[in-house]
């Protein structure tokens, strides 16, 4: 099944936790609040499978629940499927 | 339910550095200073979640590790001696007459005047997922290590696979009878450095392993646990569980208080009042036009709420502090008696 993950910047505290448990997806702008690498926190690029269960980790370990996981594209929108 | 009749002068909501420095503040104005904190220990987003970050953007200081700072702001905080109040959640604050009544999850608190420094909300230890976890917390499944001590010639066992969770097998290895760590992937999260120290460690490395069932009736006797690619049981015996998961934060109940918020934060005047008067707050919790989330701000923030609740509790104190570099602290009585 596709994969597709965006970070909600507004919500993000900076905490690293995201890039320790997934750092080929997630990483930090110059405040320290995360992205997804794969395309800009878009948020429109799969997944590669080898990659989710690292994704997994970083999405439960969020402590504020700031990382979005999704089936489909976010299309930059963070919150579209909440 | 316990209740603590005394009247504080200022109760602060939340122990991390913008509650600690509001709770030293505080002390230097000669308030009678209570800290409310969700976790068992103080220090906030620092000492839970990152520990060993270096910051870089406090006055004075050209990096500090987050532990560090922590440590100094609690000696700094504990020279007027406030009172403590750790793993107690608020969940409602009523106004009384001339002060506030504040009811948590563990008992009730009265303040003349309340400073929240809560950040982005109470934090709580991630749960270990089973229906009979709750049953075993507080006796031998624990979320938080305070002192090694009590785990010695134990066997126990460790859960996760971050930072805390490797630091926390290192250091029982030489105290406990026997230490397992158990995690549900090959791969710890935690500093390579870390996990090679503990590679070269006796610590019982179970990977990818998770727990199937805990097994006992007043203590968790044994664990079940359960490869994750081959699904092959063990079962190990334990005197002590310990879970690290990290940490969720949530608002919680403050929303609920009649304060403004806006998109998660209490909106707060140049005073740091909140629209509830009586009611201050500090730090990340705040928002105003042009706020900026950082612990540089949240200190600059915290005298500004002690001075303007001073003078909230007792309109003839001055607004104005004076400098505490004429204030002779060192030998003055620290402890605060008003």
């Amino acid at each position: 099944m596709a994969k597709y993950t965006m970070i909600d910047k507004e919500t993000c505290i900076a905490c690293g936790a995201c890039g320790a448990a997934a750092p080929d997806i997630y990483d930090y702008d110059d405040e320290g609040i995360a992205f997804v690498k794969l395309d800009d926190n878009e948020g429109v690029v799969e997944v590669p499978e080898m990659l989710h269960e690292d994704m997994i980790d970083a999405f439960e370990g969020c402590p504020t629940d700031s990382i979005k996981v999704a089936e489909e594209p976010f299309d930059g929108d963070a919150n579209k499927f909440e | 339910m316990y209740k603590n009749e005394q009247i504080f002068d200022l109760t602060i909501v939340g122990g991390g550095p913008t509650g600690l420095f509001t709770a030293f503040y505080g002390g230097m104005r000669q308030c009678k200073v209570k800290i409310i904190e969700s976790l068992p220990q103080l220090g906030g987003q620092l000492a839970a979640l990152y520990p060993e970050k270096f910051i870089y953007d406090i006055a004075g200081y050209p990096k500090v590790r987050a532990k560090e700072m922590i440590s100094a702001l609690k000696e700094q905080a504990f020279q007027f001696n406030p009172t403590v109040c750790l793993e107690e959640r608020v969940q409602h604050i009523k106004k009384l007459d001339d002060h506030f009544e504040m009811i948590t999850d563990k008992g009730i608190h009265f303040s003349k005047a309340i400073i929240l420094t809560a950040g982005v909300g109470a934090f709580e230890a991630t749960r270990l997922e089973h229906p009979k976890a709750a049953t075993f917390e507080g006796k031998n499944l624990h979320y938080f290590v305070d002192d090694m001590n009590k785990f010695a010639n134990q066997k126990v066992v460790v859960i996760g696979g971050g930072d805390s969770a490797v630091d926390w097998a290192l250091m029982l290895e030489s105290i406990a009878e026997e230490v397992h760590i158990i995690h549900r992937r090959d791969k710890f999260r935690a500093h390579e450095h870390s996990v090679e120290n503990l590679r070269n460690s006796n610590v019982n490395m179970l990977t990818p392993y998770e727990v199937k069932d805990l097994i006992g009736s007043e203590r968790i006797e044994k664990l079940v646990i359960s490869n994750s690619k081959t699904q092959e049981e063990k079962i190990i015996d334990v005197d002590a569980v310990i879970v690290n998961f990290g940490f969720k934060s949530s608002l919680g109940p403050i929303k609920e208080w009649g304060l403004e918020i806006q998109k998660g934060s209490i909106v707060v005047n140049s005073k740091m009042e909140t629209t509830i008067p009586g009611i201050y707050a500090a730090g990340d919790i705040t928002t105003y036009p042009g706020k900026v989330k950082l612990i540089a701000v949240g200190f600059g923030e915290a005298p500004t709420a002690v001075n303007n609740a001073k003078a909230y509790i007792d309109p003839e104190a001055k607004l104005q502090p004076g400098h505490s570099s004429s204030m002779n602290l060192e030998t003055a009585n620290l402890t605060t008696t008003s």
